[in-house]
């Protein structure tokens, strides 16, 4: 049974589920947080212009998906170091020096300079990086510009974090589904971790299933906080994720638990897979896993009969050398268990019939194909980029009347290694000016170090952030971004779900911030091409995207906080599945077409090296902190004022280490400095690293790009062959050799307020 | 498992019913949006003592002043 949760009752503080009396000068908006990815809905209250509190939705539907990133998020952006007006470099790259000019200088410089790279060297010569928060969306108006100049070079960090899954979903049943938490009756967690102030609305769903009965089944090396609630818990090897899902279809399959029906009429390649199956009986999974086998085949019965059932998202299986293999055998198991677009499941949703996608704002049918297949990285790892989806394009628009829906923005991406590769000087041709929006890239993707090389190579950067991030420290110009609390934004859950959601604007954003849409009107009207953003503020384009409702933007913010579409269920009985069959793969055509193994497979650990003989999974992420942000904010510091990484006391006593010890965690590519948290909940030999650390208050520029040389992950993220998806070519984070070496300097003291002062 | 057509035919109306519901509360203007979010907040409504969403910290933020944030934006305290 789950775990009770612990309860005091002095915690209980207001009162909920009665209307909140409004307070003398205050005005409320009804907003988004998009601090982190989850976009919960909150309230912001205003007073005197500015936004002094953040807190949970007056909808009920929304109550409590707020934390503590959330309610600080005030301050967090009136911090003094916030970036205001655009900054240009001086002296040279890196150099850490800057002036301030003015938009229209920057932009007619930066017009000038992208046209010449073009010129010379082709329009793929461009890309840009760029993720959905901090700054925000950029409403497919990025893509947009780029498309119609030519270049398909867009990278993200949904390339290794949902995005990827959309796409290698799409090749079991055309569709990357989002879980029924509200009816299901079983719900398994890879890996995946939501609590109280992480993934907040998705631990509130998890614990609310669980209160009204339904089952919770986690794999995780560590007993994680779900672990300890969860009715069965498979403490697996890291990176073993893919061999256990083939344990749980081997006794699915001998026992015939399985939807025959289903099975029979709506998939393909059946007999192939079993025989694949048939290949991992439970004593090679357990020796694989590292799990009882008598655990595992519960757990395979408990997901098997108990449903419909649900394999939320994990982040865990996107970042690993068996990727593609997981997240299929992910939807494999959705799908033979019958779970796919019924209730409780895993529900296809498509795109609100009423409202313009950004998928369409994008036009990809703009780029030729011929600067399509010029999309790095697609001819060794195709899976999510242009080639590897182009299968796709009918199917696509037969069952979900688009050509190129593109699923959290992951579904037509450029490979982010290949993409440095070639900033590098290293690739099929030259990158030469890159640009990134939110997403401090360097310390975002695998292999630091080729990145750093990458920007050093590039003739023009320029970056839109909200802070001198490591990235932008590079950049020749840094151009002011706006924050959540200062922009309306129309959410549609990143083109996973067809529920869209507006956000008011709550303030004015400080000195000259403007958002990705200004951003990018700017740049189109730079590269003289202003006809490619014509309308003339956010609101305006959010009113074109909303025609067909028969609303305007502010209309319909102004009446709701949600708008809805009813869901259908099996609309596969109708349309077919989204794939060239037209019913689901367990074989994959497409996957067999681009020459890789149709089934999924997996491949073990290459052989031990006695010189690593520590495993390390790095993205433990801290509760204060989102990705590489926040970390800025003093009250989000002092909960965690140091990188820490985790390890049993078992691994502590063979390498002789101490809590709070400082240490170096190395592996082949880089090394970082870290202290020791020891955990009664860390399997042995396993190291947890943190993601995204450096320290704004620490030195900028090349040298030690405040911290981050000192302290990121992404220094410790190996890209070589090894150690990437063979479909995707995305990094394996879960699981690769490190080990541990004592420092013999002083431990520094833990930060204190005065230390979080930005070194000027 | 075979759906019949009698489960199909519930499980629609009740995701129709659900939404409208939903739609409604969301809107919460007429007496009928209120009564809707009066059901769902039945519907969604926790015992205390098994509240899991209950934190300290969210339920007893204070906010911030808004001349102590404009103080704290121009570098004048921390």
């Amino acid at each position: 049974m789950p775990a009770p949760v612990p309860f005091d009752p002095e915690d209980v503080a207001a009162a909920k589920g009665k209307p909140r009396a409004a307070k003398p000068g205050i005005v409320t908006r009804k907003t988004i947080c998009q601090t982190c990815d989850i976009a919960c809905s909150v309230v912001s209250e205003v007073k005197n212009g500015r936004v002094v509190k953040v807190r949970s939705s007056d909808n009920p539907l929304f109550r409590d998906h707020i934390c503590m990133k959330g309610i600080v998020a005030p301050k967090g952006y009136a911090n003094p170091n916030r970036i205001t007006r655009p900054l240009k470099r001086v002296g040279a790259r890196g150099s850490g020096n800057w002036e301030e000019v003015s938009w229209d200088e920057a932009m007619s410089d930066i017009g000038v300079r992208l046209k010449a790279i073009i010129a010379e060297h082709g329009p793929e010569a461009w890309a840009v990086s760029t993720s959905q928060w901090n700054t925000g969306t950029d409403h497919g108006l990025g893509r947009r510009i780029m498309n119609h100049i030519g270049s398909p070079n867009w990278i993200s960090g949904v390339a290794l974090c949902a995005g990827n899954t959309a796409a290698v979903n799409r090749f079991t049943y055309g569709w990357f589904p989002l879980g029924d938490f509200g009816s299901t009756n079983c719900i398994v967690l890879m890996g995946h971790n939501p609590r109280r102030h992480s993934w907040t609305p998705i631990y509130s769903a998890v614990r609310k299933a669980q209160a009204r009965g339904a089952k919770l089944i986690v794999m995780d090396p560590r007993k994680s906080s779900n672990a300890e609630r969860a009715d069965i818990w498979l403490p697996l090897k890291a990176g073993s994720d893919t061999a256990m899902m083939f344990g749980w279809l081997k006794v699915i399959f001998d026992e015939e638990l399985y939807d025959k029906d289903f099975v029979e009429t709506w998939t393909v390649g059946f007999d192939e897979l079993k025989a694949r199956v048939d290949e991992f009986p439970l004593d090679r999974v357990a020796e694989l896993t590292g799990c009882d086998p008598d655990m595992i085949a519960a757990a395979a019965r408990m997901y098997a009969t108990s449903g419909p059932a649900t394999i939320p998202w994990t982040p865990i299986t996107d970042m690993q050398r068996n990727s593609t293999s997981g997240i299929r055998l992910q939807s494999i198991l959705r799908a033979v268990c019958g779970y796919i677009d019924v209730p409780g499941g895993e529900l296809l949703q498509g795109f609100h019939p009423d409202i313009i996608p950004e998928s369409e704002i994008e036009m990809h049918h703009v780029l030729s194909e011929a600067q399509k297949m010029k999309q790095l990285g697609n001819q060794d790892h195709p899976a999510f980029t242009y080639r590897g989806q182009a299968a796709f394009r009918e199917p696509m628009k037969r069952v979900w009347g688009y050509d190129y829906p593109n699923q959290v923005t992951g579904c037509y991406m450029a490979n982010p290694s290949a993409t440095f590769r070639a900033m590098a000087g290293k690739g099929p041709y030259p990158v030469k000016a890159f640009f990134f929006l939110g997403n401090n890239p360097m310390m975002s993707y695998a292999n630091m170090p080729m990145i750093i090389d990458g920007m050093m190579n590039q003739h023009l950067i320029v970056a839109h952030e909200h802070f001198m991030t490591p990235s932008a420290q590079l950049a020749d110009y840094v151009l002011p971004g706006d924050s959540w609390l200062e922009r309306p934004w129309l959410s549609d859950g990143f083109g996973w779900m067809s529920t869209y959601r507006p956000s008011e604007q709550a303030m004015e954003p400080p000195g000259e911030a403007k958002s990705t849409f200004e951003f990018w009107k700017h740049i189109a009207a730079a590269l003289d091409r202003a006809d490619l953003v014509p309308w003339e503020n956010l609101e305006a384009f959010y009113d074109y995207r909303l025609a067909a409702t028969g609303q305007t933007f502010r209309q319909l913010s102004t009446e709701t906080d949600v708008y809805l579409t009813v869901p259908k269920y099996r609309k596969y009985e109708t349309t077919g599945f989204a794939t060239p069959s037209g019913k689901v793969e367990l074989k994959s055509s497409v996957l067999e077409s681009l020459g890789f193994d149709p089934l999924p497979y997996f491949r073990e650990d290459p052989p031990e090296d006695p010189d690593y003989p520590l495993k390390l999974f790095t993205g433990v992420r801290e509760d204060g902190f989102f990705q590489t942000g926040h970390r800025h904010i003093s009250e989000m510091r002092e909960r965690h004022p140091e990188p820490v990484a985790f390890v049993s006391p078992g691994t502590a006593k063979r390498f002789h280490l101490e809590e709070d010890e400082w240490v170096a965690v190395e592996n082949e590519l880089g090394s970082i400095s870290i202290m020791i948290s020891i955990r009664d909940t860390m399997p042995d030999g396993l190291v947890r690293v943190p993601h995204g650390w450096w320290k704004p208050e620490m030195p900028q520029g090349i040298e030690g790009l405040s911290g981050a040389r000192k302290y990121a992950d992404a220094q410790l993220c190996r890209d070589d062959e090894d150690y990437l998806d063979r479909e995707q070519g995305i990094p394996h984070l879960k699981g690769v050799p490190c080990r541990i070496r004592k420092l013999v300097e002083t431990a520094p003291a833990r930060a204190d307020e005065s230390a979080l002062e930005v070194a000027k | 498992m075979s759906v019949t057509d009698k489960q199909r035919k519930k499980e629609n109306r009740g995701a129709a019913l659900q939404t409208w519901i939903a739609r409604r509360s969301s809107r919460n203007r007429t007496l009928i949006d209120r009564i809707c979010r009066r059901l769902i907040e039945k519907a969604v409504a926790t015992d205390p003592e098994r509240d899991f969403m209950r934190d300290p910290l969210i339920d007893n933020d204070p906010g911030f002043d808004p001349d102590e944030l404009d103080r704290f934006q121009r570098g004048e305290s921390v």
